[in-house]
């Protein structure tokens, strides 16, 4: 889960890092006002500054327009969170530092460079390494703080930790200018502070929206997106991701079919391979679905776990059960050809 | 990797999924020793002592490999104990292992020379012999081909059309799709050059660069069996997360386009549908 600035921010500063003085603003603007200063739309995406989310505030009347401006303007398709108003910092040199879990490597990496900014991938002042090879290169202010960021990192249970840029006053303090930071989505249980943050669904899938016009569903990440695949390389377009997980129930695979009547989806195919998922479920629940829903179109493959009653139910009810995947798309693209005919 | 003689032990073996895939690992051949359990109510799971430690089912039925389902917030010091009592290969079943943890059972297995098995993964089957996992035994027929995915279900499905459409499968292993994994492929390949397998299949997703480096490590060993690979999320929009932590693109460098070209100047098929695995 990716963390806001102005959340990030509060914990570098428990954690000993300096940040400039701020104030957040979520609606109404306060009579204390800090000028000169720079206001920061609290979006979640990354470019923010180049898509004209960060203003600077010179003089008291332009203070509350720039806010307003900011609080309406969406970055990127999304609208701020608040907008984080800070004062000015004597920049003498700006540096660039970031903590990440490193995937190959299976271990935690540190990436630091001598050149701060919005231009930090073209770089050559980069070192990439572990603690101990970026802290014999990196300058002694900044050695003061590696140990605070990387307890931070642990005890957050972050995936990413990325300060640009840092920067170093004319007073030769350390200052943390910005922040991007992501949690665990699976250690949030134990993130008491993350979870205000999180976003609250009625739903217990993952449903991911897309462009087209064909529902997909089925059960596991990697499935979903083969069937995804597939729909497209039958030059149809997929209108979601949708994993319905591993065990799903009655309730859950309702929830996912009229999910995708409320988008306007006239079409799904829906494919099961259980292993924990029981097809008779997902029969039962498909034809359910089905018989308050005449107008949409289910093409269905449903294989595994107690597959035999599944197909019988399908079949008591006049629904075909396709042998594969590929034949299911195969048979929806038939379909919808006749309809143009 | 597996040789179908393992000692296995069901760490949460009293739970709904630990007692639902004993019962199936064994009606399948595997051959499981023990469970373990913190509920000391039940003393035996379909004819299985269960017991309280590790280290009881390592003194008292010699076990040498363990499966886990246990849930994610006790898997860390679940996989710990069973480290520091002698178990030598571990399987992770369960999903949702923060990765913090997952960087610390990495580093002590690798100190004790542990092999790890997911997490979030299906586990390891060997046709018709043996399986320390969940897949459903009825998409693996035995056969030449081994399979190595990132992901379950789609092991499965590709498993499944293998099984029907071809000479079968030698062995399935379900590395999990995870940000931090104990296996990857190149451990994967060590196994399959050792075992001399001589077809291989790898099914990936986007995102990521392990099945490049995982299929380079096998060629500069000298691996000179015939490898096709599959990967999921052609589809899938730049930056958003489809399900697994894996499976998002980062860059160019993650997308399955890269990897086909790489894959491609390296003689490897990237095969765009199932169906194209077995021509």
């Amino acid at each position: 889960m990716k963390i806001h600035e102005f959340t990030g921010k509060k914990l570098l500063r428990e954690y000993g890092i300096n940040i400039p003085q701020s104030q957040l603003i979520i609606d109404k603007i306060p009579e204390k006002r800090l000028i000169p200063s720079v206001a920061k739309s609290q979006v979640l995406v990354g470019g923010r500054m180049k898509a004209g989310g960060v203003l600077f505030i010179k003089k008291e009347d332009e203070y509350t327009n720039t806010i307003n401006e900011l609080q309406n303007k969406e970055i990127k398709g999304e609208l701020p969170y608040g907008i984080l108003v800070e004062e000015l910092i004597n920049i003498k040199k700006e540096y660039y530092i970031s903590i990440l879990i490193d995937r190959e490597d299976r271990d935690i990496k540190w990436v630091f460079s001598y050149d701060g900014g919005i231009e930090i991938e073209s770089s050559e002042n980069i070192i990439k390494g572990t603690y101990n090879e970026v802290f014999l290169k990196a300058p002694r202010k900044i050695k003061e703080i590696m140990p605070n960021l990387y307890n931070l990192f642990i005890e957050k249970d972050l995936t990413l930790l990325e300060i640009n840029p840092i920067v170093e006053t004319q007073d030769d303090e350390i200052y943390a200018l910005d922040c991007v930071m992501h949690v665990d989505d699976n250690a949030i249980y134990r993130q008491k502070w993350s979870q205000r943050f999180l976003e609250k669904t009625d739903y217990n899938f993952h449903y991911v929206e897309l462009e087209g016009d064909i529902g997909v569903i089925g059960c596991g990440a990697g499935i979903v997106m083969a069937t995804m695949d597939t729909v497209s390389n039958y030059g149809l377009k997929p209108a979601n991701f949708l994993d319905i997980g591993g065990g799903a129930d009655k309730e859950t695979t309702l929830k996912a079919l009229n999910l995708l009547k409320d988008k306007g989806i006239k079409n799904i195919v829906m494919n099961i391979f259980g292993g924990i998922t029981q097809c008779d479920i997902i029969a039962q629940s498909i034809v359910e679905f089905e018989k308050k829903n005449e107008d949409m179109k289910l093409f269905i493959r449903l294989t595994g776990t107690n597959e035999e009653k599944g197909n019988e139910i399908l079949s008591e009810n006049n629904l075909k059960n396709y042998e594969d995947m590929d034949t299911m798309i195969k048979a929806l693209k038939g379909y919808l050809r006749e309809l143009e005919i | 990797m597996i040789n179908g003689k393992e000692r296995v032990c069901v760490q949460g073996i009293t739970g709904k999924y630990g007692q639902f895939h004993t019962k199936k690992m064994k009606e399948y051949g595997t051959n499981i020793v023990c469970g373990v359990s913190k509920n000391d109510l039940i003393d035996e799971v379909y004819d299985i002592p269960v017991l309280k430690t590790m280290k009881e089912a390592v003194e008292k039925y010699n076990t040498d490999t363990s499966i886990i389902f246990i849930p994610a917030k006790n898997v860390k010091s679940a996989v710990l104990e069973a480290i520091e009592s002698g178990i030598k290969k571990i399987i992770i079943i369960t999903e949702h292992v923060p990765v913090h943890d997952m960087l610390i059972i990495k580093s002590k297995a690798d100190e004790n020379k542990v092999l790890i098995i997911g997490p979030n993964c299906p586990g390891i089957i060997l046709p018709e012999r043996s399986k320390i996992g969940i897949m459903p035994e009825k998409a693996f027929k035995k056969g030449d081909i081994a399979i190595i995915s990132k992901s379950g279900t789609l092991m499965y499905e590709i498993a499944d059309y293998l099984s029907n459409n071809s000479t079968g499968i030698s062995i399935g292993i379900g590395l999990g799709g995870d940000m931090i994994i104990g296996t990857g492929l190149k451990e994967a390949f060590d196994y399959i050059i050792e075992n001399k397998i001589k077809k291989v299949i790898i099914i990936g997703e986007v995102g990521g660069s392990e099945e490049i480096k995982g299929i380079r490590y096998a060629l500069e060993n000298n691996y000179d069996g015939k490898i096709k690979a599959f990967f999921a999320g052609r589809t899938a929009p730049k930056g958003k997360t489809m399900g697994h932590a894996g499976a998002i693109i980062e860059g160019y460098e993650g997308s399955i386009e890269y990897k086909e070209k790489v894959l491609s100047d390296l003689n490897i098929k990237v095969c765009k549908s199932i169906k194209d695995l077995i021509s």
